[in-house]
């Protein structure tokens, strides 16, 4: 009963202070970051004010750079997720980046095979393949460490080199656009093409379907069982394994549905975005995904705000070099401090104990 | 004894974060004199002994040796002061001899030769005097607990120690070893060495100490000669006003005996020759034959790693068996998934409950729930009800006393004892038909402990079988209709209640069969 009454008075306070406890450090981290990066920006003979204006501003001031930030966001937290959720179990997934192109190829074949479907029937094709096809690409390494204990920091950073020349052979041989000049695949059907939300700028669907995902990834971990089973199979397997949970079959599970998700990336970019399989199209987003999965700390609901804010951050750094010739870099540098401090802040903390 | 003290610490106090481990405590230590330390888990006795043998930094509060002020900032000043400690965790090298573990950071002559003769006429002789029997050469590996023991108290004599810590030194022995280092610690005294003897059983203290000191919640409570003072005032002392000893499973006298007795019909466990191989082919355990009844309590003695763990871990099909057949309720069970026989009604307390049953990453609700998460009501059709979970894990924190923050708060913030009560509290939590526990009340403080008792005592009424696995001989005979006493593996022998003899078990404990 004391504990009952005590709870309830204290709960707003202690929820406030839990909240402060755990943005203030993200809050002291990005302010230094910013002014170790602002520090370079004057030593080289740049305007800092407006440098960091562009950096922070760029996103919200126009239509267009508010629908590049939200373009840049859906990959981004796809990749940062499929890093987290296997993360969640203990295990570390860096294939996101194969993965996602895989899914692109799953997306770009069927849209290409069958671009004479209607609409209806060939976009969730192009979905069901693209998302299939990363799930096999993180079924693979899942597999071999279930079958053989083969670590899944090696064999999914090796697939990602696989998928390398994959693309390389589909863009360049398979379905190759004889006039572009980049290995580039022919377009896929226009019924495979991702509706759009807004026309001008264009701003494709597949912002809601990310979101869905995030929502859906925080329901699957907090509230069903076998989210709870793998939530703590990461917290402690020896436990979970000596209380009944099948802790390789979770870890495996993990690494599948991160396949899943990266492939989904893949997909949004090829049907929404580019209508065609470009070789690089998968950008740097594995690394910044995995920043952004480590500045979260990896808990699921923490990563679709950091990775809006890592998407503003590219989108200014992207319109810093256009106008003010600061080297797009620049966001690298703040994005890898702002990491770096948050881990620091940790240190902290468990030293004042 | 002399009046001067060689010891005396003065008003320490020590607080990790913002628990007070220690709150202005005194101790005074007389010369030639065995004196006991005694109270529950979380009382402070090891505590204060870890800042005198300069593991911790006391926050406020001095230290005197020989009427001089002392400054320990680390266990080496401690061993140059001559204090020496025997913990509860031997530290020592199982590939070294005891010669090499005893000499082991020590500076020996001739270092680069390494040559031990002189040294080891040395070890020869101090085992002789304090009747340590010890082969030098013997390795560690090969040692029974017993001798281990002898050893790492050999290496404190070996450094020249004049007061010696000894925290909770009987833990693995058998009652003749128990007896054997009592015999010891005289001679000890006898030659001019103080002693400090850490432990929560009382009949110990009694037995061997010449001053008593007991601690509780970090606070001094008394101190007394042995002849001044009575069981019962110490009883007391331990464990304050809070607790009904009339009422109390740990320190009735006998008068359990109707209740232990009874004994169902049906047989719920049975076990036929079961056998445990490891990888590389050698049994861990080996003919493992016995069965439990309804409202039996089971016990199994035995000195630590005697095959105990992988006993329970068979039974709850954590490593199943190699050959042989368990049964629960006359189903084949032997090679059934952990999560199945959970299910069918198996409770599990491990033995090491930070390892093998709980999740520092995980809330104390998550806590509470892991092993039965699959069941209602905590999960229906593949979500789980968090009103469910949360309600139960309140009602588990206040009735176990789970000292938290509350349901959400995070597992690594609680300490030993709350991670062994979520632990316990988690097993107790749902009916079952068999429990299988190992040392289920180490780290609790005693109305825990007696707490513990009860449950035991009261699922056994209701029908419920218990597979008891502890180390506590006391605990046993206290509960048990029967025990089995496992030896390297293999059960030595089973006891009924009426043929139950403490030192009769402490031979079996050691390896000895017997007809009976």
């Amino acid at each position: 009963m004391f504990v009952q009454t005590r709870e309830k008075v204290n709960n707003r306070s202690i929820l406030f202070r839990k909240i402060l406890g755990k943005v203030l450090p993200y809050l002291v981290a990005v302010l230094a970051a910013f002014a170790a990066v602002g520090l370079v920006i004057g030593l080289m003979g740049f305007n800092v004010l407006k440098a960091y204006e562009t950096i922070l501003f760029t996103s919200f001031r126009t239509p267009n750079g508010i629908v590049q930030t939200l373009l840049k966001f859906v990959p981004l937290m796809l990749q940062a997720l499929a890093f987290t959720i296997p993360l969640s179990t203990g295990k570390f997934n860096i294939g996101g980046e194969g993965q996602m192109i895989v899914g692109g190829i799953g997306a770009a074949a069927v849209g290409i095979l069958f671009a004479d479907l209607p609409g209806y029937i060939l976009l969730p094709l192009v979905f069901l393949a693209g998302i299939l096809a990363g799930a096999i690409w993180g079924l693979i390494p899942a597999w071999l460490l279930y079958k053989f204990n083969i670590n899944e920091i090696l064999s999914t950073v090796l697939l990602n080199f696989v998928s390398f020349q994959l693309i390389d052979f589909i863009a360049s041989e398979v379905w190759k656009d004889p006039v572009a000049g980049h290995p580039t695949t022919v377009p896929i059907g226009e019924g495979g093409w991702l509706p759009l939300l807004v026309d001008n700028p264009p701003l494709h669907s597949g912002i809601i379907l990310a979101l869905l995902v995030a929502v859906g990834i925080y329901i699957y971990t907090n509230r069903t069982t076998s989210g709870y089973e793998m939530v703590v199979t990461g917290a402690n397997p020896r436990a979970s394994k000596v209380f009944g949970i099948d802790v390789r079959k979770m870890f495996m599970l993990s690494l599948v549905i991160a396949g899943a998700l990266a492939g989904l990336a893949g997909v949004i970019e090829v049907s929404g975005y580019q209508h065609r399989l470009i070789k690089d199209f998968q950008s740097n987003f594995l690394v910044l995904g995995l920043i952004i999965g480590l500045i979260a700390k990896g808990n699921n609901l923490a990563v679709p705000f950091v990775a809006f804010f890592i998407a503003i951050l590219e989108v200014g750094a992207s319109a810093m070099q256009r106008t003010m010739s600061i080297p797009v870099e620049m966001a690298y540098i703040v994005e890898a401090l702002i990491l770096l401090f948050v881990l620091l802040s940790d240190r902290v903390k468990i030293r004042r104990r | 004894m002399t009046d001067e003290p060689i010891l005396v610490m003065k008003g320490i106090k020590k607080s990790f974060g913002t628990n007070a481990a220690l709150q202005d405590v005194n101790f005074t230590l007389a010369v030639r004199e065995i004196h006991g330390l005694l109270g529950g888990n979380g009382a402070g006795k090891t505590t204060l002994m870890n800042i005198l043998f300069g593991l911790y930094r006391a926050d406020s509060g001095e230290i005197i040796l020989h009427g001089k002020r002392v400054d320990i900032h680390s266990p080496k000043d401690a061993i140059r002061l001559r204090i020496g400690m025997v913990h509860q965790q031997f530290l020592q090298i199982k590939s070294f001899s005891v010669l090499q573990n005893v000499v082991l950071g020590t500076s020996v002559k001739n270092k680069f030769r390494l040559n031990l003769a002189e040294e080891e006429k040395k070890v020869r002789e101090l085992s002789a005097r304090f009747g340590l029997d010890v082969d030098p050469q013997a390795l560690i590996e090969d040692l029974p607990m017993g001798v281990r023991q002898k050893v790492e108290i050999l290496k404190a004599l070996y450094r020249g120690v004049e007061i010696l810590i000894l925290d909770e030194p009987t833990t693995n022995l058998t009652p003749q070893e128990v007896d054997g280092l009592f015999q010891s610690l005289r001679v000890m005294v006898k030659e001019g060495m103080s002693i400090v003897f850490i432990t929560h059983k009382l009949r110990e203290v009694l037995s061997v100490c010449d001053r008593i000191s007991v601690l509780r919640n970090g606070n001094n409570v008394m101190t007394l000669k042995r002849e001044e003072s009575s069981e019962e005032a110490f009883v007391r002392g331990m464990v304050g006003e809070e607790l009904d000893l009339q009422s109390s499973v740990v320190f009735s006298q006998g008068g359990l005996e109707e209740s232990v007795q009874t004994v169902g019909q049906n047989i719920v466990l049975q076990l036929d020759q079961v056998q445990l191989l490891n990888e590389e082919g050698r049994s861990l355990i080996k003919g493992i034959t016995f069965e439990i009844r309804e409202g039996e309590i089971f016990g199994v003695a035995g000195v630590a790693d005697n095959g105990q763990k992988e006993l329970a871990e068979v039974i709850l099909g954590i490593q199943p068996a190699s050959s042989g057949c368990v049964r629960l309720y006359g189903n084949t069970i032997t090679h059934k998934p952990t999560s199945d026989l959970l299910e069918s009604g198996i409770s599990y307390i491990p033995e090491d409950c930070l390892r093998d049953g709980f999740l520092p990453k995980a809330s104390v609700a998550q806590n509470l729930i892991l092993g039965f998460h699959k069941q209602k009501p905590y999960s229906r059709n593949g979500f789980m009800d968090l009103n469910a979970i949360l309600n139960a894990a309140r009602g588990l924190i206040s009735d176990y006393n789970i000292k938290t923050q509350g349901p959400t708060d995070t597992g690594a913030n609680l300490s030993g004892g709350n991670i062994q009560r979520v632990v316990v509290s988690r097993a107790f939590s749902h009916p079952c038909k068999l429990l299988v526990a190992h040392n289920p009340t180490r780290g609790l403080d005693i109305p825990s402990i007696d707490f513990v008792y009860s449950r035991l005592l009261q699922n056994k009424k209701n029908g419920m079988a218990t597979l008891l696995i502890s180390e506590n001989l006391d605990e046993l005979l206290l509960l048990c209709n029967r025990i089995a006493v496992m030896y390297r593996g293999e059960v030595v022998g089973v006891l009924d209640r009426a043929h139950l003899e403490k030192y009769e078990i402490g031979r079996m404990m050691s390896g000895v069969r017997t007809d009976a």
